[in-house]
């Protein structure tokens, strides 16, 4: 599949999972999108701080534009109406969002806060499953929390009717960004 | 046995609507939703490929605990191999004394309701609360047992919950969903803050690596391995695969056949302790694994049994499982429900609180076609129904009947010859039996019982041996007890045709019962017998070809007869000698290419066609039989909704649960009348028995038939 293929079917499966996603051209406009959508839904954001988020300086854009910025400390992410990660691959076939989350931050910004904005570099979406199996192979040391992640946490325990927001986000937003390299983005992919 | 407890749930489960409701919407939307998510998608490669993973791990377990064992520890963390469940319970609660742990907090885990840890911490003063929507739910309602695997709170509606959380809160909770959703995310986030101690299972368990892995939807696990100190996982052995490769096709396979889900939200892998907190996130959290043995270990030395080990609990099969939607997992009891719940309740629990449970299984072998793990279900049932016999032995009057008469052909035969004079009473001259005295009252309840045939099979051949011309092939019809008793004109119609297209039959005469119903109730004694019986009888008959024409006899003959022989090398050959004829009707006329001109006045008939458990599922002869029905030229077949459910009869089944057989044969009737067929057809005398039965109590117009009995009609169909 070509590149574009898989864009287009990675955002088209996520979507049937319930994630929001969005395209970007670079990281100036990434973090336009990403304060477009955090205006409507609280001040307070934790950012799992990771190099293409650094590199973006998106910690000074949030504070520039009124949010409280968390980064670390005991109660990150406790109180935070959202939180900020950037996740390693997508994975096409299913719409899913890897990331090895060994770091305490990045779990915490993913799981507590009712919203989540995933930010991943558009050229790391694979085409399925054990391609990404393959990439996190191809590192030393298989990760310690390694985590998929499709669509908002979810639930259809009362009647089978589908509720979004149980445990973890009840809203997912996927920003992909075409160019800039990700964090440990590997030549390998 | 009327009285037993279980019997009483079973009773009560079925007079419930909003549990039976539930359950048959899930399973019909299940049906189209797990199609869809499957679709272009090789669902028989994926399947062979974690049965081929999953038989080759439960040979090996013991090696793969260790090697996942070392690997765990050389990440940091702590394996502790459990003999049983007490074992378990008691290495828990020493790891959470040493925390000085108050508070719990549990995702959902079959192992650790298996070792009833809920039940223990709390007598030693710890609090457990499961995060699991539904689990939590069920855990504020005590005495309220999970109805399903994967969803255990699908039987109750949003009204009876917003009572439930009334009751907790102290408050009027209106019963709106996302309301309640909200609640339960609030209650719960309080509790992975504070409990000190976070309790999860695993899906799999990988041993190159070390790692566990978690499938949720919610996103509880999560919490419950990043927010508490320390995390225990209760593990059992089956989960363990050897690389982390092989967990793809599960990957694949579960969350599509448990939900009809792609994916579940999360998939959690977890190798060895990461940072929990304190200083900069940089404290490392406490991982404990428990490596619960329990009974798997004995399970994966049984050469038999061994294959339930593959399981991936996915559920799939309870989903698709006719007597599941009826009675739901409630009835069930004890942890792991369904028919693969009672294979694995025999080797957790024990054989006997097995018993009841495996006793539901009706063996329609719908369960086989969507099992990922390729599991054999309804066999493995069998053999620990023989267990069961042979331990425990049979109620009397099912030895007297089986030992005493049918192990007895020849006592059988006079036996039946009295019962023809006998049921004169009960049947008035009629050929059903409309309702039974007493005790036997509800054999009789939705469906008439047939009558026995004023005239069996054997006492007209005299008048239906006489060979065509030129016979093509020489046969030997073995009918069975139904046809033989019960239906004779079954027989003479498949006289009929074979003679038509150029065959000579012969009916050997003395020729015994196939084995089945000894089979099917745990009899292997009888079984045998029998199995001898029948090989020298067909022996004597010396023709290429047996012919069969009911489903159940054919997989005897077929199938059965050579696994019980197994043991002894030369009825071994014989037996595969005898297999290697058994040929079905439709088949042999199929072969011949048989045409049928159809009926004299030239109407055009709608049929319908039902299909018998065992002949579509174990005989795979569904479409034969659809092929020749089209050869006869006066039939029009419309198919019915649900063609290939179960009809409810399953031989004795239908006395020991006559209410289950009758909502099983409701649901089929309703079907056929949908359909708007005058006839329904079908290739098992056991099922005509049951739609006939049926057909005759609710007064219906529609009349059930033997393909064969429609193919010899010339004229007319009465
Ligand atoms: S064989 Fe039929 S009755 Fe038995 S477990 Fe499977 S689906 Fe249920
Ligand atoms: S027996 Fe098969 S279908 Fe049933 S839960 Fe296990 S893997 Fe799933």
């Amino acid at each position: 599949m070509v590149r574009e293929d898989l864009v287009e079917s990675f955002c088209r499966h996520a979507k049937a999972m319930g994630a929001l996603t969005t395209k970007v051209k670079d990281v100036q406009r990434m973090k336009n999108e990403i304060l477009e959508f955090l205006k409507p839904r609280g001040q307070r954001v934790a950012v799992a701080v990771s190099p293409l988020l650094k590199s973006a300086d998106l910690e000074a854009a949030l504070k520039e534009a009124g949010f409280e910025v968390e980064t670390s400390g005991a109660w990150f992410a406790r109180e935070a109406d959202s939180g900020i990660v950037e996740f390693d691959l997508g994975v096409a076939e299913t719409g899913t969002l890897v990331h090895d989350a060994t770091d305490l931050y990045k779990r915490l910004a993913s799981m507590l806060p009712l919203n989540c904005v995933a930010v991943l570099p558009a050229n790391r979406i694979v085409r399925d499953m054990t391609q990404a199996f393959e990439y996190y192979l191809g590192q030393k040391t298989w990760p310690g929390y390694l985590a998929l992640v499709t669509g908002p946490s979810r639930t259809a325990d009362i009647e089978r009717s589908l509720t979004i927001g149980v445990h973890g986000p009840e809203c997912l937003l996927i920003v992909l960004v075409e160019e800039g390299e990700g964090s440990n983005a590997g030549d390998s992919l | 046995m009327p009285g037993t407890p279980f019997k009483a749930r079973v009773r009560q489960a079925l007079l419930n609507p909003t549990l039976r409701g539930a359950l048959e919407r899930f399973a019909a939307d299940y049906v189209v939703a797990r199609e869809q998510v499957f679709a272009g998608r090789d669902f028989e490669g994926l399947r062979t490929k974690i049965a081929s993973i999953k038989s080759a791990a439960a040979l090996q377990l013991r090696e793969l605990g260790e090697e996942f064992a070392r690997q765990v520890t050389l990440r940091g963390g702590k394996v502790f191999f459990a003999r049983d469940a007490a074992s378990a319970r008691e290495y828990v609660l020493k790891v959470a004394k040493e925390h000085g742990v108050t508070r719990v907090v549990k995702s959902k885990s079959f192992a650790t309701e298996e070792i009833q840890l809920n039940e223990y911490l709390a007598e030693h003063g710890i609090v457990s609360y499961e995060t699991d929507l539904a689990e939590w739910i069920l855990q504020l309602m005590p005495g309220e047992r999970p109805s399903h695997m994967v969803m255990p709170a699908i039987h109750l509606p949003k009204e009876e919950v917003a009572k439930v959380f009334s009751r907790h809160k102290g408050r009027p909770v209106e019963p709106d969903i996302k309301t309640m959703v909200r609640i339960a995310r609030e209650e719960l986030r309080d509790k992975f803050l504070t409990a000190g101690l976070g309790i999860t299972g695993a899906n799999i368990a990988v041993a190159e690596t070390g790692t566990i892995i978690l499938f949720t939807n919610e996103g509880n696990a999560r919490l419950a391995t990043t927010l508490p100190p320390v995390h225990i996982a209760v593990v059992g052995y089956e989960k363990l695969v050897p690389r982390i490769k092989d967990v793809l096709p599960i990957l694949e396979a579960l969350p599509r056949s448990g939900t009809a889900q792609p994916i579940t939200s999360y998939v959690t892998m977890i190798t060895g302790p990461v940072p929990v907190g304190g200083v900069e996130g940089t404290a490392l959290k406490e991982f404990h694994v428990v490596l619960l043995d329990n009974g798997r270990l004995e399970m994966a030395r049984d050469p038999v049994f061994r294959e339930a080990l593959q399981c991936i609990r996915c559920a799939a099969c309870t989903n698709v499982c006719p007597v599941f939607q009826l009675v739901s997992g409630q009835v069930y009891g004890f942890v792991y429900s369904g028919g693969i719940g009672s294979i694995l309740t025999a080797f957790f629990n024990s054989v006997e609180q097995a018993a009841d449970p495996q006793s539901l299984c009706i063996g329609c072998r719908r369960c086989t076609e969507v099992c990922p793990a390729k599991i054999n279900i309804p066999d493995l049932v069998l053999e620990l129904r023989k267990r069961i016999a042979r331990e425990h032995g049979m109620p009397f009057s099912y030895r007297l009947a089986l030992r005493g008469v049918v192990a007895k052909p020849k006592v059988m035969q006079g036996v039946l010859a009295l019962g023809k004079k006998l049921q004169r009473p009960v049947t008035g001259g009629q050929p059903f039996i409309r309702s039974l005295p007493g005790p036997f009252k509800g054999w009789t309840e939705g469906r008439s019982l047939p009558a026995l045939s004023s005239r069996p099979l054997r006492e007209r051949i005299r008048d239906l041996e006489k060979a065509p011309v030129e016979p093509r092939l020489t046969a030997a019809f073995y009918a069975g007890c139904v046809i033989d008793y019960v239906y004779p004109e079954i027989g003479e119609a498949i006289f009929r045709v074979l003679q038509g297209a150029g065959v000579q039959v012969r009916f050997p005469l003395d020729q015994g019962c196939c084995g089945a119903p000894a089979l099917y109730t745990g009899d292997i004694e009888t079984a045998l017998k029998l199995a001898r019986w029948n090989i020298e009888v067909l022996e004597r008959a010396s023709t290429g070809v047996i012919i069969t024409a009911c489903p159940t006899c054919a997989v005897a003959l077929k199938h059965k007869l050579p696994s019980l022989l197994s043991g002894e090398p030369t009825w071994y050959e014989r037996a595969l000698d005898i297999a290697a004829k058994v040929k079905d009707f439709n088949e042999l006329v199929q072969e011949m290419e048989v045409s049928f001109p159809g009926f004299s006045t030239g109407e055009r008939i709608k049929i319908t066609y039902h299909d018998s458990c065992h002949y579509k599922r174990h005989l795979g002869l569904a479409q034969v039989a659809r092929e020749v029905l089209k050869r006869h030229k006066g039939v029009e077949l419309v198919e019915m909704q649900e063609s290939d459910r179960c009809c409810g009869f399953g031989g004795s089944y239908t006395l020991k649960y006559p209410e289950i057989s009758q909502a099983l044969l409701e649901r089929k009737l309703r079907r056929i009348l949908e359909s708007g067929a005058r006839i329904v057809v079908t290739d098992c005398p056991g099922c005509l028995v049951q739609l006939r039965g049926g057909l005759d109590k609710t007064s219906s117009p529609v009349l059930a038939k033997h393909t064969a009995e429609i193919l010899a009609a010339g004229q007319d169909l009465r």
